[in-house]
Parts: C-alpha cells; sequence; structure tokens
C-alpha cells in the first residue's frame, strides 16, 4: 500500500479501482495522520472509532466509496454529538442525520469526525470555540481563519482528502484561503440545510473544502440538488460537477476585476500583486479582463453584521435549557433558569451577537438598522446582477492579509468582524463563490483568489478554478512538515 | 469611536435576549456591541427604497407524511424529565 498524504480524491480511487488499496486501508492511514498531527494542529474535536465509520457508510460502492471526510460540527450525524463548539450543545447528540450527511454516506464517504468551528460558526478565526484552538498547519502561532477553521486545517496539513464546512459570511472561503486550499460557498438552496445548525437562515449554506478545484467539485455532485425537507431550495436536480471539468479555460470567458475591493483600503500589496499575476494567466489563456466596480461592496459588512446578527437572535432563542443541552440548575424558577443557562452556555461572542440582533430588531431602532439593512441588500443583489451582464465571473480578494497570530483581534473585535469584508457580499446575494490559491506571501502563507459567478453558476466557477489549477502549482504545494 | 448604547440599553436588552450579564459583562458588551452599531450604522448612507423586481419566490410544498419517531430518543437528551415530560423549575415566581 502506498498513499501520499496529500493524495486527491481522483487518485485515491483509481487505487481503489485497481484494487491497489481497500478502504480499510485508506481509513487507517488518514486515522494515524490523525493521531501523529492532530495534537499540535487542533482540527478535530472527536475522530469516532473505526468499526463505526466504516459501518456507517455504504459498504459496497458509490460516488466517494472509501473516501475520508471531515464533518463541521454544526451538522447533523446520527448518534453522535453536534457541539457547535458550544458548551451549551457540548453533550447533545443528533438524533438524525442531515441531508448532505445521508447523501454523503449512502456514496461511501468515510465521515471520520467532527472539525472545530467558532462557536455557532461566529468568528473568523476559531477562537471562538468552547473547547480549543485550531492551529493553521503553515504556522502554529497563526489562526486557520474561520469559522470553518477545523475543517480547513485538517484538509491542508493533509489529514483528509476533503471537509465539510458551512458558511454565513465567510466561514467556508476566508479558512480555505488561510490554509492554501480549494473552498465552494454555493448558490443559497443548492444543497439542503436539514441538519445545519441555524445561525443566519437567510444566508447559511454547507460549503465544501478540498486541496484540488476537482475534488472540490466530486463532493458538491454527491450533496448538491432538491431535497423535500429544506423547503427554501433550488429546485435543481443531481448533477455531475467535474464532467465538464476539461483543464481549459471556457472560450470567450468575460472576467470582471472588482476594483473597489481589490484596491480597498487595507489589502496587503502582496495579495494584490498575486491577484493581479493570477489575472495575467487568465488572460493568456483568452480570458478578457474587465475592471469594474461594485460599490455597494464597501457597505455589505455592515449590512451583513446586522441582518446576521438579526437572525441569529431569533435562530438561538431556542437553546433555553429546557429540552436539551446545558441547564443552569441552581437557578429557582423557569425565566432565571432561561438566563442563567443562556449565561453559562453561550461564549462571549454569541452573547454579544444575539445583543447585537435583538437591537438592530428592536422597535426604537429596527428602521434605522435592519429595514435600511433590507434595502441595502436588495441594491447589491441588484448590482451583481448588473456586473453579471457584462461579465461571467468577478475576481477579487478572499482576505486583506495572510493568516494572523492567536489574539491579534482580542482587543478590536470589530478588525475580527471585518475579516468577512471581501466575503460576505456574494453570501447576502446568494451567489456562489470559489477560493483557490494563488500565491505564497513573504513569510510562506496561502494566498486566495476569490472566483464569484450568478445564481447556480458553479460548474463555470469550477471550470475557471480548474483551468488556472492546470497552469499553476501552488494547490500542489503543502505546508511543511506534514 | 462614539458610544451609541447605554448601560440601560444593554441591560434591557440582555433582558429580552434572556441572557443574564454580570457587571463587568455588562461593561464589556457596552463596548463590543457599541463597536459593531456603530461601524453598522453607515448602511443609512446608502439604504433607499429602490423599484427592483424582487426574486420570483414560490412555496415549495410536500405532502405532510407522518413518520414514525420514538419519543425516547428525544426525551433522553432532556437535563430533567419525568416519564414522558420535560421538568423544568416553577414558572410563576413566589409561590
Amino acid at each position: 500500500m502506498s498513499i501520499h498524504p496529500f493524495i486527491t480524491i481522483k487518485e485515491l480511487e483509481e487505487k481503489l479501482a485497481k484494487k491497489e488499496i481497500t478502504r480499510e486501508e485508506i481509513l487507517e492511514f488518514y486515522l494515524r495522520r490523525f493521531e501523529a498531527f492532530d495534537k499540535d494542529i487542533g482540527s478535530a474535536l472527536e475522530i469516532f472509532d473505526k468499526a463505526s465509520i466504516l459501518h456507517n457508510s455504504n459498504t459496497q460502492d458509490g460516488e466517494l466509496f472509501g473516501i475520508p471526510g471531515l464533518i463541521k460540527d454544526n451538522i447533523c450525524q446520527e448518534g453522535r454529538i453536534t457541539s457547535c463548539a458550544s458548551k451549551i450543545l457540548e453533550n447533545f447528540v443528533a438524533t438524525y442525520d442531515a441531508t448532505a450527511i445521508t447523501r454523503l454516506k449512502k456514496a461511501g464517504a468515510l465521515l471520520i469526525g467532527r472539525a472545530n468551528m467558532d462557536e455557532f460558526a461566529m468568528g473568523s478565526s476559531t477562537e471562538t470555540s468552547a473547547f480549543q484552538k485550531t492551529h493553521n498547519p503553515w504556522d502554529l502561532t497563526c489562526v486557520p481563519g474561520g469559522s470553518s477553521g477545523g475543517s480547513a486545517a485538517a484538509v491542508a496539513a493533509g489529514l483528509v482528502p476533503w471537509a465539510l464546512g458551512s458558511e454565513t459570511g465567510g466561514s467556508v472561503n476566508q479558512p480555505s484561503a488561510l490554509c492554501g486550499i480549494v473552498g465552494l460557498k454555493p448558490t443559497y438552496g443548492l444543497i439542503s440545510r436539514y441538519g445545519l445548525v441555524a445561525y443566519g437562515s437567510s444566508v447559511d449554506q454547507i460549503g465544501i473544502m478540498a486541496r484540488t478545484v476537482y475534488d472540490n467539485a466530486r463532493v458538491l455532485s454527491v450533496i448538491a440538488g432538491k431535497d423535500s425537507n429544506d423547503a427554501s431550495m433550488q429546485q435543481t436536480d443531481k448533477k455531475n460537477y467535474t464532467q465538464n471539468l476539461t483543464g481549459i479555460l471556457p472560450k470567450n470567458i468575460r472576467i470582471g476585476v472588482v476594483s473597489n475591493a481589490l484596491h480597498a483600503e487595507g489589502v496587503e500589496p502582496e495579495i494584490v500583486s498575486a491577484i493581479e499575476t493570477a489575472l495575467k494567466i487568465f488572460e493568456q489563456q483568452g480570458a478578457s479582463i474587465k475592471h469594474i466596480k461594485i460599490p455597494t461592496l464597501d457597505y455589505a459588512a455592515a449590512t451583513y453584521f446586522i441582518l446576521s446578527r438579526a437572525e441569529a437572535a431569533s435562530n438561538l432563542a431556542r437553546f433555553d435549557g429546557v429540552r436539551y443541552g446545558l441547564r443552569n440548575k441552581k437557578a429557582q424558577t423557569l425565566s432565571k433558569m432561561y438566563c442563567a443557562t443562556r449565561h453559562d452556555g453561550f461564549g462571549e461572542e454569541v452573547r454579544a451577537r444575539i445583543l447585537v440582533g435583538n437591537y438592530v430588531l428592536s422597535a426604537g431602532h429596527a428602521a434605522q438598522f435592519y429595514n435600511n439593512a433590507k434595502k441595502v441588500q436588495r441594491l447589491m443583489s441588484h448590482e451583481f446582477k448588473q456586473a453579471f451582464a457584462d461579465v461571467d465571473v468577478l475576481v477579487m480578494p478572499v482576505h486583506p492579509a495572510p493568516a494572523f497570530k492567536f489574539g491579534a483581534f482580542a482587543n478590536d473585535k470589530l478588525k475580527m468582524d471585518l475579516q468577512d469584508y471581501f466575503t460576505c457580499a456574494m453570501n447576502l446575494a446568494g451567489i456562489p463563490s470559489l477560493s483557490l490559491p494563488c500565491g505564497i506571501s513573504s513569510n510562506n502563507m496561502p494566498i486566495g483568489l476569490q472566483i464569484a459567478g450568478p445564481h447556480l453558476s458553479e460548474e463555470l466557477l469550477y471550470q475557471v478554478g480548474h483551468a488556472f489549477q492546470q497552469k499553476t502549482d501552488w494547490h500542489t504545494k503543502p505546508p511543511a512538515g506534514y | 469611536m462614539t458610544q451609541p448604547i447605554t448601560k440601560e440599553e444593554i441591560e434591557k436588552i440582555a433582558r429580552l435576549s434572556h441572557i443574564e450579564l454580570s457587571e463587568t459583562e455588562i461593561i464589556a458588551a457596552m463596548q463590543h456591541v457599541g463597536a459593531v452599531l456603530s461601524y453598522a450604522a453607515r448602511v443609512q448612507e446608502i439604504a433607499q427604497d429602490v423599484n427592483i423586481p424582487s426574486l420570483k419566490n414560490s412555496n415549495i410544498e410536500r405532502e405532510d407524511i407522518v413518520i414514525p419517531c420514538n419519543s425516547e430518543t428525544i426525551l433522553a437528551q432532556a437535563p430533567e424529565r419525568e416519564e414522558n415530560f420535560f421538568v423544568v423549575p416553577v414558572i410563576i415566581e413566589g409561590q
């Protein structure tokens, strides 16, 4: 048996098909890698036992037969804890599988554990997890980004070939970029949210993380498509997102560079230059490049802060210590029990987001905040729609600077929140975006490129990203030491 | 940065949110929540009513099918239970 830790899903499948390797051996290999490296990285909250992993999955065949993956801990796996990295759900055991999980199991994927995350997906560094830190495999003194930081770090360090995350403002693409992997935040409604713990329901999406565009598309092909358990879905049928990945850039493709993002205040010169180099590569392959402006983008973070917190305040009202999860047992009355439980169970960031949410929704302030944010969201969607009349895809940064140190924003939480600056607009407009590695900084940290497209343009984004990866080798450069 | 939120407002919102906060936590929340709100207030600068056709959403319905469920698996998660019920502390204070 021979497996390279950074082997792709495609290569693993070829080995399985030639019977060079069994799914048990693949699983054993990756379980050993977690044992060897995850003490330092801290990507997983739990790795399951080998027998139950094998037992829970299709034992015969499937599109991801024998391919291990890690699941963000806000996606329900029946019989497993789903903690959302929060004390309030520390011992909560999921009573059913999320639709994405049902489809992965049926496809033969091996779901090997639960990935660490920011508590309830609220954060950009995975530091708000109530349980542990996750370290960036490129530099253990840096964060992996967040909120899907555990998923990103595990894929980047070659502990699994793919992982699921979730995104509301940037939680798949930002950690993917900071860890040097490929992240997809799909169109709102492409992947069922049945079994995903809700944060901001009008934007939440499950997202996919892998090391290559091709592998990312493989996983989407398994989990995308309509589901009667999620009424907010696009009514799309199952589709193979890899079948048109020729490696050649679509003919006459028009790429729009969002200049007010690329040249926004605070974007490091190295990031700008990596993206400009990427644009030259696209141009050499026949793309036409147009510089455009999306003026509302400068208001996306503010809009996102309001809408996401408002929705979080209502979604998190269900955690009250009555039916499941933590309960403060000292409180003598029901109302005191609610208040004490929610104080003890939620971390500081989650509490602050609930407070902001209820403030912007309250009678005296909704007009100034919530109602205005809804108007801006509509303007933003319209601007994107107009942009896509002129160009096929948009290119911009994912993040203003490479991964930062732990505690960097401890005294300026607003700065941490602004990590979502370049990603939250796509979420608010419900459009898909793909992030992929396009460079390495002078301090040896990955730099990401964001490609966004109109609703349901995932196949096009993958074609563009896959063509880029045929001309570049950033995705084949793993962090040292793994 | 301006401080758009007072201690009383934080206390009121915390009460509405069913979250108990200590004095220190209230002070920290004033700063944290205040910073987010100060930044978010910029949406007023460009918010306007526009005549943009909204996305054509349609209701998606499904058959109402009863799926058998073992209530035991649900009740097993309860912090406190008695037979088939969730147990909570006294509801009406002063009883």
